[in-house]
């Protein structure tokens, strides 16, 4: 865990509407606020669900409250719930000194599903990636939320993956004791379960 | 072979009003479809090449190819086309309440063929209350409901391209002359393709003009209820009606009035006797219980000559006078559709503009100087 | 369970800006909360509607924003405090009442709170609502962050009581969508009782009737109002000015704005030389307050959104003391410092004040930025907006699309305000031919429906969601139906509001609180109004195409097709599939197949995937939700769908 971050500390969570994007940011936001922290958190929901790109903004500092747009080249973390959403945020909001940490499951734009356009392959990506940034991680975060039942866990293996990075001051019983107040109660252990697949997963790269 | 997408087509064909609906590009994919008389392109299709196209008998017609791929030879281009024989036929046993025209020619020919398993379906053109409606026939006994004069173009070809793909392959098609020339433009596509020629004989009818239906529509439902249509005819001149005979009413619609729900497209056209067709049927002017019938191919021959022996049609000598009748109505129908079009820039164009047509430069050089 | 109702007095909480909202008119003891869904606004009568039965207020979802403005109104009437929530656009729909409400007068503290899209990121305008209070005369604040949002709010009661009058309240995407630390009041005691006085002296505020006559002394009456409030604002402790007593340049903002002019300081490092006035209370302005702020800077910088608000009324302002004040050099959207429309954002600001200060920035390398721009333009498609996996609209508009197609007489669909609105994209084949705002597809069909006598032979078809249909369809229908329109409206029933969140309305059984309530049905009202009803289900394609060209072929006047079929989203279908899809590999042809790919290139649903590789169509199974409409879009029967097992 690491209690002396950057103020402000600022991170994005990317991905598609539908994929838990805004819950994601929500948890991570209770458990830095839990630990002291001034949050902002800025949303981008609404019509973009349909299909659309959601960025969360996170904003995180002991001093005071920030305006809830990361400037240009400020992300500090930036996390994907989809890969070309890797690329969009890390090319408007990245610097090389942000760390990316990607989903690599593609949700295709309707244009590539038309032929309209292509859709980059993994290696792309990770090369596209690499070119923006000196650390970018990726891991099949649908892939492994659909063994545990549900695709939709695939923001809790994220967030499980970036508390293996070390970069935010929260541990797993942050994360116990903010999902405990967020789901059912049938529902908690297999969150537990995402958490730690995505904390070894990332462990293990 | 003509190679051009659903693109070309729309824009010749569909946007120029050219479309007769014909049926030749329907059900063989999801974006064209025929309703109530016109032909709709669904959605935009980036096809580069296509059966819709090639098939289409309003853009793109190589009369020469169509010639040499029926008749052996190239377009002749005066009086009634490449035939063989002539005669005034009828059906041997006329049906009483069949609805058919004349003499029952094309009736008898086809529930006798399918009768003797010389075809496998037979795709003819029934009615739903006065639309024309495609229909793959193969018992006989349902060959007598799809008789008569339908005026109204019917999309038929969509019927042959299901039966095609229904997998019948001795089907026989009745037909208008576009319907004809398009199903000649399918064959010659199939075959230079490899496939058998799935169409066993085809019969043409004569045609001056169809109606639009919608078109013809509005004129019937502004005297009758449409729904209670018995029959619809044009006796020959100098009449100058159409018959409408209904459950509780009969009208004498003026054929001026009728002739304002010919399409545009009709007036380009320079078939009147099915050229392309095996055998072409029509009335016998003067005889209203006979019929004209042209053998054109030996197939057709023997499909003639098979039902005759089987005393399923009766024929006897065509009158001359008839004949000359006859040629002479055709090649005028062939000039003035051959100078509006040729006039308008359709025919024998070269480079980036389609043309409508294609014809041997001095066949149509000898048809406008007509 | 709430936030709202446990959190305790003295606490900090990470909450929404519009539970801030919403958390502020609990410690401000309101009773009634009435609003008619809309982005961003939503979640504040959302969440009051949640807590009210043990929080003991009524709150409902009204019928539109001119009714919900009426019943919070007759709260106030009767003493109570009350609020009123909507989106932008909405004040336009509720600004007849407010027009007449400025002038009678408010007893109970009244707060509308209107919540603006600044860049559109929810809405199909950019309207403002803060010149409705300068153009109706009423007073106007704008929180400038989280804490705020919560501490205004329950000030705006308090200030609306003393002038009598109702408060508007703005908020933007970025407070009531963004979350932040609040540190929460005390909640109340007793609850006041309700009761409508009006046996009074005709005139008195408190006693009399509400009434607007007589004009002069009313109207006269409420310019005194806003005279006060003027004076209250001068002192007002949300008007705040932080920086150096002598700034070189004064930024003077509002709102999320004031939270981008902070960052843009301290990321220029101008702490020295920028001072940033930020108004709590922006109509009517504070004139001594600004007269005091402008004598110290040359050099002013507006900064807020979307339209010169401040900057017109300040500029105007200064004209009048500018003697006293010396001159100025103003910046802002008048000089294209500051871009004319759409969102604002940090670096926009920073940008701009680089540029007035000469100060040098570059938020990453040049050349960085130029690879980076490269990069995404190649391989980061920016998403179009589509229907969801499952979406009804999806085969409604498919329906649609065919039948116009079919009829081939150039028909058209006049749209209306929803998802749906998305018809007018290639998700919708491009279907819809009008948009604009609720309720107006009817309208301009009915108008359309009039066009025949002049030679207009096209179909006229309109569409209205059933929450769009009770807020502003029915007078449009009304209109229709009398004078014979000849047109169809396809009413997409997906059982809910579902675009902003499947909030309750008057076709439903339940109303915001979860209690049970009359539906209305609208076939119906249809019916009643002399329409012929058709209904069906638009996921049979063939049958509901069947009915809907009979009804436009046959049919007569003013007629509507039903569409029903819940939204993918909503409660009782989510995560429920009807169908297990699959692409049979053996009879999808590719490319192969005469079909120009129509399931993906033209049927477009997110969960139907093109698989360049195998050159077939595939099914994503993360994405499916399993409508199983598309097996029925192939032609060649290769899209295989099996009832899935109920869950």
């Amino acid at each position: 865990m690491n209690d002396s971050i950057k103020d402000p500390f600022n991170i994005i969570i990317t991905g598609v509407g539908g994929q838990g994007n805004v819950m994601a940011s929500r948890i991570l936001g209770a458990m830095l606020s839990r630990r002291g922290y001034r949050v902002t958190i800025g949303e981008t929901f609404g019509v973009s669900q349909r299909g659309g790109s959601v960025m969360s903004h996170l904003r995180i500092s002991k001093k005071s409250a920030w305006s809830p747009q990361i400037p240009r080249g400020k992300a500090d973390v930036i996390v994907a719930l989809e890969p070309i959403e890797a690329i969009r945020t890390t090319a408007a909001y990245g610097s090389p000194e942000s760390k990316v940490l990607a989903n690599t499951r593609p949700i295709y734009p309707v244009q590539v599903i038309a032929g309209e356009t292509e859709y980059p392959s993994q290696e792309t990506i990770e090369e596209s990636l690499g070119r923006l940034v000196r650390w970018a991680k990726f891991l099949n975060a649908t892939g492994e939320a659909l063994l545990l039942g549900n695709a939709i866990l695939g923001n809790v293996i994220m967030i499980g993956a970036l508390s293996a990075m070390e970069a935010l001051p929260f541990t797993r019983a942050d994360f116990e004791s903010v999902i405990t107040g967020s789901v059912t109660a049938d529902k908690i252990g297999v969150n537990m379960q995402a958490f730690d697949r995505g904390a070894a997963l990332l462990k293990k790269q | 072979m003509k190679d051009f997408g659903p693109a070309r087509l729309a824009e010749e064909v569909l946007a120029r009003g050219l479309c007769i609906n014909c049926g030749a590009c329907v059900s063989l994919c999801p974006y064209f479809r025929s309703h109530r008389g016109r032909i709709a392109m669904m959605f935009p299709c980036e096809r580069e090449s296509g059966r819709c196209h090639a098939y289409c008998p309003k853009t793109e017609v190589d009369l020469e190819a169509a010639s040499r791929f029926v008749h052996g030879t190239g377009y002749p281009g005066h009086g009634i086309g490449q035939y063989r024989e002539i005669a005034a036929s009828r059906a041997a046993a006329p049906n009483e309440d069949s609805p058919v025209q004349s003499g029952g020619t094309v009736t008898a020919l086809i529930a006798g063929m399918l009768e003797a398993g010389a075809i496998d379906a037979a795709v003819l053109t029934g009615r739903d209350g006065i639309l024309p409606v495609p229909a793959i026939i193969t018992d006989p006994a349902g060959v007598r409901f799809c008789g008569g004069s339908k005026y109204a173009a019917s999309p038929t070809l969509s019927a042959l391209n299901r039966a095609i793909t229904e997998g019948y392959s001795k089907i026989a098609l009745v037909g208008t002359p576009c319907q004809i020339l398009a199903a000649t433009q399918m064959r010659i596509r199939l075959t230079e393709q490899g496939h058998p020629d799935p169409v066993a004989l085809t019969v043409g009818l004569f045609c001056t003009w169809a109606l639009d239906y919608r078109k013809m529509e509005k004129i019937l439902a502004a005297r009758t209820d449409i729904n209670s249509i018995i029959s619809m005819d044009i006796p020959p001149p100098p009449a100058a009606v159409m018959e409408v005979r209904g459950i509780r009413d009969s009208h004498r619609i003026p054929l001026e009035e009728i002739r304002g729900a010919i399409p545009e497209s009709c007036g380009y056209c320079a078939d009147m006797t099915a050229e392309f067709a095996d055998i072409s049927v029509g009335a016998l002017e003067g005889s209203p219980g006979k019929n004209s019938m042209v053998i054109r191919t030996i197939r057709g021959a023997d499909s003639a000559a098979s039902m005759i022996q089987k005393g399923r049609l009766l024929t006897e000598p065509y009158p001359e006078g008839s004949l000359r009748a006859l040629a002479e109505a055709s090649s005028g129908k062939r000039t003035r559709a051959l100078s509006r079009a040729d006039a308008a820039g359709m025919l024998n164009n070269t480079g980036e503009s389609g043309s409508y047509l294609r014809l041997n430069a001095g066949t149509l050089a000898g048809i406008l100087a007509r | 369970m709430s936030v709202l109702t446990n959190g305790k007095s003295g606490e900090e909480y990470l909450v929404m800006g519009n539970d801030a909202i919403a958390r502020g008119a609990l410690e401000a003891g309101v009773s009634v909360a009435a609003g008619y869904p809309g982005t961003p606004s939503s979640e504040i009568i959302e969440n009051l509607a949640r807590i009210a039965p043990d929080a003991g207020l009524y709150v409902e979802w009204s019928v539109n924003e001119k009714v919900a403005l009426e019943v919070a109104a007759a709260a106030s009437f009767a003493g109570l405090r009350s609020i009123c929530t909507m989106k932008q656009n909405g004040v336009n729909v509720a600004s007849d009442f407010l027009l007449h409400l400025g002038i009678s007068g408010t007893r109970g503290g009244m707060v509308i709170v209107p919540c603006d899209d600044p860049g559109a990121l929810s809405s199909i305008n950019e309207g403002e609502s803060r010149h409705f209070a300068r153009l109706l005369e009423i007073p106007l604040i704008e929180p400038g962050d989280f804490q705020e949002a919560l501490e205004m709010t329950r000030w705006a009661f308090d200030l609306s009581e003393e002038l009598r009058m109702p408060v508007m309240m703005r908020s933007v995407t970025r407070l009531s969508h963004a979350s932040g630390n609040v540190r929460f009041g005390p909640l109340p005691g007793a609850a006041r009782s309700a009761r409508f006085e009006y046996d009074g002296p005709f005139l008195d505020p408190l006693t009399g009737p509400m009434v607007t006559m007589p004009v002069p002394v009313r109207h006269k009456n409420q310019q005194e109002k806003i005279r006060k409030a003027e004076a209250i604002f001068e002192t007002s402790p949300f008007n705040t000015y932080e920086g150096p007593e002598q700034p070189e340049v004064l930024i003077i903002t509002c709102s999320a704005c004031s939270l981008y002019s902070r960052e843009a300081v301290k990321e220029l490092g101008l702490g020295e030389r920028a001072g940033i006035l930020k108004l709590g209370t922006t109509w009517p302005l504070p004139k001594k307050l600004l007269k005091s702020r402008l004598a110290a800077a040359e050099k002013i910088l507006f900064v807020e959104e979307v339209l010169p608000f401040l900057e017109e009324n300040v500029m105007a302002a200064a004209a009048g003391f500018m003697g006293e004040t010396g001159l100025k050099r103003f910046y802002g959207k008048a000089d294209g410092t500051i871009p004319e429309s759409g969102e604002l954002n940090p670096d926009i600001v920073i940008a701009a004040l680089a540029k007035i200060t000469g100060t040098q920035y570059e938020p990453v390398a040049h050349e960085y930025a130029r690879t980076a721009q490269e990069i995404a333009s190649k391989h980061a498609t920016v998403r179009d907006l589509t229907f969801c996996p499952g979406c009804p609209h999806r085969a409604s508009f498919w329906i649609i699309h065919n039948v116009l197609e079919l009829d081939n007489r150039k028909g058209f669909v006049c749209g209306d305000i929803g998802c749906y609105t998305l018809g007018l994209l290639p998700c919708g084949f491009g279907t819809l031919k009008t948009s604009h705002s609720m309720g107006s597809g009817t309208g301009l069909a009915s108008g359309f429906g009039q066009l025949r006598r002049f030679g207009m032979e096209q179909p006229v078809l309109t569409v209205s969601g059933d929450s769009t249909f009770f807020h502003a369809v029915i007078p449009a229908m009304v209109n229709a139906a009398h004078h014979g329109s000849d047109i169809i409206l396809a009413l997409l029933d997906n059982a809910g509001t579902a675009m902003t969140g499947f909030q309750s309305h008057p076709g439903m059984p339940v109303n915001a609180q979860g209690e049970g309530a009359v539906p209305l049905d609208i076939s119906e009202i249809c019916r009643s109004l002399g329409a012929a009803v058709e209904t069906s289900d638009p996921f049979d394609l063939e049958g509901t195409e069947r009915k809907f060209l009979a009804l436009l072929e046959r049919g007569k006047g003013t007629r509507v097709m039903v569409l029903k079929q819940p939204c993918a989203l909503s409660p009782e279908r989510k995560g429920k599939k009807l169908y297990e899809v699959r692409v049979d590999p053996a009879k999808c042809l590719g490319d192969d197949c005469g079909c120009g790919r129509i399931c993906t290139r033209v049927f477009r649903c997110p969960a139907l995937v093109w698989d360049r590789d195998a050159g077939r169509a595939r099914v994503d199974e993360v994405l499916c939700a399993g409508c199983g409409v598309c097996s029925s879009v192939c032609t060649n029967g290769a899209i295989l769908r099996e009832e899935a097992a109920q869950k």
